[in-house]
């Protein structure tokens, strides 16, 4: 049936399609004009299921997606014209879409997308602001007198009415726990975020914490080169003695019962030379960690030791995060985003990137779509959004690192350099972008409405 | 017939004696020799030759007239008054012994006989043997070894000596020993007179002649004993009988022959006259300039030139200059194109082989003219153009550096800019950990922001404008200086852990002040108590003494207890040491010559850089006395930053001159860089990379790699990276200050478009081919 709408004098490759998506086309073979693209052969898929409206498919031929004309695939890889070709297809990403604007006095440092319905977001000025998806700002407290540099919520097995424990850390040296209780069943303007223990570690400011899939440890990084573990439990007395006397006196005047408890950590993991810029978790007992000293190191939280270390030359990282095939992605500040292989050995002085991605500007935040509707989607394995200091957040496809599937400038027009984008976080097909102007909310990911290939 | 030879004998010596010159040394052998041919010859006359003496019947008389010639002499002896008689009878004896003779020498070659063949019964002639000693050179040897003139060691190793005249071999004759030898010349008495013959190998008896030879050279006699010095002279033509009675002319003798002659006396009168008038001077002492010069030809001193050159032999003609070469020396297409690109002078030859098959065929030489003409100029001597051959290749001038993306990590790209409202930042610092930035500005903000975020945390103000911020190199403490007119500003970032915090506040404001100086400053220190500071303003202050200017500059040393500030005008500095643990401060010079603009520690002495307008002094402070003057040849001197290791300083000029001092080296620049195209503004040594930095007013940062090696021996290598550009110029300014993180590879540049810029590494890797065709 393809076959039929290409005109004779050109040439046509054999190819069979196999899709994942519930749009299967029979398994027939097709004889395809290799000057098609993407575009045709979108059409096609679409006309042969004839499909009610449009859906935009992309391709992938022998796991890279196609994106020039097939003859140019096969003259790269020389692949004869007699060869049959496999071509996976899979549900085009929607072009993103601004939904809606948080404005913000300073600059968000982190932003949170992982309570459905409401968005949690950190900004310098040391306020955690909480805004549900219509814009509103239902709750906002100066949680740290310094300026936030991360949030994270802290995922809990109990049911959805208890109150949801959030982890904040700071350039005032301490990480900060804290419920956030917002019943679903009651108006939004009774959330409420109660500061109940913090976390004293750290000499210098803290860059990073993040919590495991459990939520019954946090990581906490810092620029004093080190890393803390923590449990989430919430102490009853104080772990840590206060530092000065002053206060000790003026807390003894006033004595509050709600004043947080000081926490200490339960071990401190410490291999990093220099900055540790981003700590995460792995599975239960392996944590990630990336730092100026251009190193991902792995670590056994169990006993605190570091098991691996991917040495990068001259890359001080940023940012971390982990895929869901047992790559890491670090973004440095040579303007790469580069992918390593954690099997790999350490034998070698450094380690070389399986996938380097290239930005124009130093990219600042990684984000890979959470595990948990990824389940859904096989494809959104392979993706991933960085946001980076010249505003602009691209999608990639782990399978073509060329360049970014697509893109899209938050804060548009407001300066020629554009405005720095601090965090984005992903979920459900929603992308939160912090930064320097504040916080935009983007809609991006498959499951959208249609749009006409 | 015996006593008839010896006669014939006698006579023909008489007359070999007179006529035929033979060899005297050996008369005997000869008589010997022709004793036995005569005898040889006669015999077989008598035997053989029956038929010739019928032949010659009247020739017959002459040989019985030798028998008669008894009677003759006998008759002569009678009649020896008789003297014609006799001589002529002498005469026609002598013509018939002649005949004689001639008749028995007439027989040179030898007569054959004829025999009846044994074998064949046939006559046939027989000749004799060949007698070659006679007549023959070495007939008077008796040798018979004739080998001739040869060493005779050539026959040391054979049986034989030699070969006679048959060709049969000559054996070696017996040799006795020694002992032989002695008794021999014991037992005979003649042994004295033998001698060695080489020839021979054995000793032979020498003759009477030899040693009649022998004696006479011993004695000095004429060596020829048949030579008579002492013959009676012949008077051929005086004499009885012999004397001219006859005149040969009957002419009358001439008048002249007794007439004195009138010519003669005229000419002798001529000169007597001359004489008398003394126009002649006869006995003249002779000149020396008549003396007849003599000079020695050879006692000249050898010319000094050298020898004039022969002219060089012209090369000779090979195949290839031949009219119809081999193949193989026709040039290629290729070679003949190279051969008319070369220029004349160039050419290894200066003609190309061509090939005709004939000779009639080759045509007329098109270069004669040419050459001609050339060799005219050469022999005028004539000057040509003479072409400067550069055969420099001009890649080889260039100095061999290595590539700069071999050198990385360097800053490469703007990650970051923070604006400051468009006001001048004069100023900027990093701080020792490098996570924190302060600048300051000319509207009087100091900032205190994240490197690599570039958020602003804090901001002071102050009323004036900021000259300087320096953060203090201790890490054990944090705080930063802020330098304003006639003020120094210690300021605290916010944030810090209480153990540093409490550090510094015991430092700049201790409970305990130290025991003031006996000598009171002109400094003074106020500072506020660690209780009732903050982070919004300063804990300490140090008031410069008034009208001091606008702070220009703070340095720290190294271990953070001294600082030095440099303040006043353009024209008018002066310089503070202010000492942090005794709360005093000092001014180092009691009088500067000239202005100074800039002062340094030195990282690990205690010495101390002073640049003024033109000049950089080191002073020792220990010892306090000037080290060192170097010499930049700056016109004014705007920054100037020391290596970390201490020994290379670098000075930057306004004329955008950079001088890279060794400062073990020399008091002049080791290397002077013009790349800026405006004033230089700021220069910085990253404290552990091997790279530094220059700012200038064109706008650019410039990123160098400095490498610096331990070996005394390697010069310093400088090679330039980058120049990032990315600050505008405004109102002439461009970049005023450059500082490096202290950590990373990162620049941190502070324009006077109120932008401060974090410069980023990366590695600019070019994307593949095959991900270019995938980007479509």
């Amino acid at each position: 049936m393809a076959s039929t709408s290409a005109s004779p004098s050109e040439i046509s490759h054999p190819v069979v399609f196999t899709t994942q998506t519930p749009y299967p086309l029979p398994s027939q073979k097709f004889m395809i004009p290799t000057s098609w693209r993407r575009y045709q052969l979108s059409q096609l898929v679409n006309r042969a299921l004839s499909l009610p409206s449009p859906i935009p498919f992309d391709f992938l031929v022998h796991g890279e997606i196609l994106r020039g004309t097939l003859t140019e695939w096969c003259a790269e890889k020389g692949i004869g014209e007699e060869e049959m070709l496999e071509i996976e297809y899979f549900e085009s990403v929607m072009p993103p879409q601004k939904m809606s604007d948080l404005p913000h006095e300073d600059w968000v440092s982190s932003v949170s997308c992982a309570l459905p319905g409401h968005f949690l977001t950190a900004s310098y000025d040391g306020h955690l602001r909480v805004f549900n998806y219509s814009q509103k700002l239902l709750y906002t407290s100066a949680v740290h007198m310094a300026p936030i540099t991360s949030i994270c919520v802290i995922p809990s097995s109990s049911s959805a009415s208890s109150p949801t424990l959030l982890a904040s850390a700071s350039h005032d040296l301490t990480a900060r726990l804290s419920t956030l209780s917002c019943p679903s069943d009651s108006p939004d303007s009774s959330v409420q975020v109660q500061v109940i223990a913090s976390l004293h570690l750290h000499t210098a400011s803290i860059s990073s914490v993040s919590a495991n899939s459990v939520g019954s440890h946090l990581l906490t990084s810092s620029w004093d080169d080190l890393i803390g573990l923590w449990d989430t439990s919430v102490p009853t007395t104080d772990e840590v003695p206060p530092e000065d006397v002053d206060r000790k006196k003026r807390r003894k005047v006033d004595e509050q019962a709600s004043r947080p408890k000081r926490k200490a950590p339960l071990s401190v993991l410490k291999s990093h030379t220099a900055r540790v810029s981003r700590a995460i978790f792995g599975t239960s007992e392996e944590a990630y960690s990336c730092g100026f000293d251009s190193t991902i190191r792995s670590w056994d939280v169990e006993n605190g030791v570091c098991t691996n270390t991917i040495t990068a030359s001259a890359k001080p990282f940023l940012d971390l995060a982990l895929t869901q095939s047992r790559t890491v992605l670090a973004a440095s500040t040579d303007r790469t985003v580069s992918q390593y292989d954690l099997r790999a050995s350490t034998a070698s002085a450094t380690t070389p990137s399986t996938a380097t991605l290239r930005h124009s500007a130093t990219p600042s935040c990684i984000v890979v779509p959470s595990t948990s509707n990824s389940s859904v989607d096989t494809s959104s394995e392979h993706q991933l959004l960085t946001g980076a200091y010249d505003g602009i957040v691209r999608l990639w496809d782990l399978r073509s690192v060329k360049s970014a599937v697509t893109s899209f400038k938050a804060w548009e027009g407001t300066e020629k350099t554009g405005k720095k984008v601090l965090s984005i976080d992903w979920a459900r097909g929603i992308v939160g972008v912090g930064g320097e102007g504040g916080v935009e909310v983007w809609r991006l990911g498959q499951g959208g409405r249609a749009i006409p290939s | 017939m015996a006593a008839t030879e010896l006669k014939k004998k006698a006579q023909k010596r008489k007359i070999s004696e007179e006529e035929t010159e033979v060899p005297s040394a050996f008369p005997l052998d000869v008589g010997l020799d022709m004793r036995s041919e005569d005898e040889a010859d006669e015999q077989e006359a008598d035997d053989d030759d029956d038929g010739q003496t019928d032949e010659f019947p009247v020739l017959d008389p002459g040989s019985d007239s030798e028998e008669d010639d008894e009677v003759g002499e006998n008759a002569e002896e009678s009649e020896a008054t008789d003297e014609d008689e006799v001589e002529s009878d002498d005469e026609d004896e002598e013509d018939e012994s002649e005949i004689s003779t001639d008749d028995d020498e007439l027989h040179i070659f030898p007569k054959p006989k004829t025999i009846v063949s044994d074998i064949t019964g046939q006559p046939k002639r027989v000749y004799p043997e060949i007698e070659p000693d006679y007549d023959s050179d070495s007939s008077t040897e008796d040798t018979p070894n004739r080998v001739g003139n040869i060493p005779m060691h050539w026959y040391d190793d054979l049986p034989h000596v030699g070969y006679d005249i048959d060709g049969k071999k000559v054996l070696r004759p017996a040799r006795g020993d020694e002992l032989d030898k002695f008794l021999e010349t014991v037992e005979d008495p003649t042994s004295w007179t033998t001698a060695f013959d080489k020839k021979a190998q054995m000793n032979k008896p020498l003759t009477a002649e030899e040693l009649d030879l022998i004696r006479r050279l011993q004695e000095n006699e004429v060596p020829d004993a048949d030579y008579d010095p002492y013959e009676p002279t012949i008077e051929w033509f005086t004499g009885k009988g012999k004397e001219e009675v006859m005149p040969l002319s009957a002419a009358p003798e001439p008048k002249r022959r007794w007439v004195p002659s009138k010519w003669e006396k005229q000419k002798v009168m001529k000169i007597v006259r001359a004489i008398r008038q003394g126009r002649i001077v006869p006995n003249k002492p002779k000149t020396t300039a008549s003396q007849l010069q003599f000079y020695s030809v050879w006692n000249e001193e050898p010319s000094a030139h050298p020898a004039p050159l022969p002219a060089p032999k012209p090369r000779l003609p090979t195949n290839a200059e031949s009219y119809n070469p081999p193949e193989e020396y026709l040039p290629t297409e290729e070679e003949r194109k190279q051969w008319e690109e070369t220029d004349k002078e160039d050419r290894e030859r200066d003609f190309l082989p061509q090939k005709y098959k004939a000779l009639r065929l080759v045509p007329a030489y098109d270069q004669f003219i040419q050459e001609r003409f050339s060799r005219q100029l050469d022999l005028y001597l004539a000057p040509r153009v003479q072409r400067v051959k550069l055969q420099i290749d001009p890649s080889s001038l260039i100095p061999k550096l290595p590539s700069p993306s071999s050198l990385k990590p360097f800053p490469i790209y703007k990650a970051l800019q923070v604006l400051h409202n468009g006001y001048r930042v004069r100023s900027t610092s990093v701080s020792p950990d490098g996570a924190w930035v302060v600048t300051g500005d000319e509207s009087g903000a100091v900032r205190l922001w994240e490197v690599m975020v570039g958020k602003e945390v804090k901001r002071w103000k102050f009323p004036t404008k900021i000259g300087a911020v320096e953060w203090c190199p201790r890490t054990d403490v944090s705080f930063f200086v802020v330098g304003l007119e006639e003020h120094l500003h210690f300021l605290i970032p916010p944030n810090l852990s209480t153990a540093i915090l409490a550090a510094t506040q015991a430092l700049l404001s201790p409970a305990t002040l130290p025991p003031q100086p006996t000598t009171p400053s002109l400094v003074k220190w106020v500072s506020q108590t660690a209780a009732a500071s903050s982070v919004d303003s300063p804990i300490l202050t140090l008031n410069l003494p008034p009208s001091s200017g606008v702070t220009k500059q703070i340095t720290w040393h190294r271990k953070g207890d001294y600082l030095s500030s440099v303040s006043g005008s353009e024209s008018q500095g002066a310089v503070w040491i202010h000492q942090l643990s005794r709360r005093h401060s000092q001014a180092p010079f009691r009088k500067v010559k000239g202005s100074i603009q800039l002062v340094l520690f030195h990282p690990t002495k205690p010495h101390f850089f002073v640049a003024t307008q033109r000049y950089v002094r080191l002073y020792n402070l220990a010892e306090q006395k000037l080290l060192k003057t170097l010499i930049p040849g700056i016109r004014w001197i705007s920054s100037m930053d020391v290596h970390p290791s201490g020994d290379h300083l670098i000075v930057g000029g306004y004329d955008r001159k950079l001088c890279w001092f060794d400062l073990e080296l020399s008091e002049k620049p080791y290397k002077i860089l013009r790349y800026h195209t405006r004033a230089l503004r700021s220069l910085h040594f990253h404290p552990t990379y091997p790279l530094f930095a220059s700012c200038s007013d064109d706008g650019s940062v410039q990123i160098f790699h400095a490498r610096v090696y331990n070996d005394l021996m390697t010069n310093p290598l400088i090679v330039p990276l980058k120049i990032l550009r990315g600050h505008q110029v405004k109102d002439g300014l461009g970049v005023l200050q450059v500082k490096w993180c202290p950590r990373q590879p990162w620049l941190i540049s502070a324009g006077a478009d109120g932008e401060v810029a974090v410069w980023c590494s990366a590695n600019t890797e070019l994307p593949s081919r095959s991900e270019a065709s995938n980007m479509m």
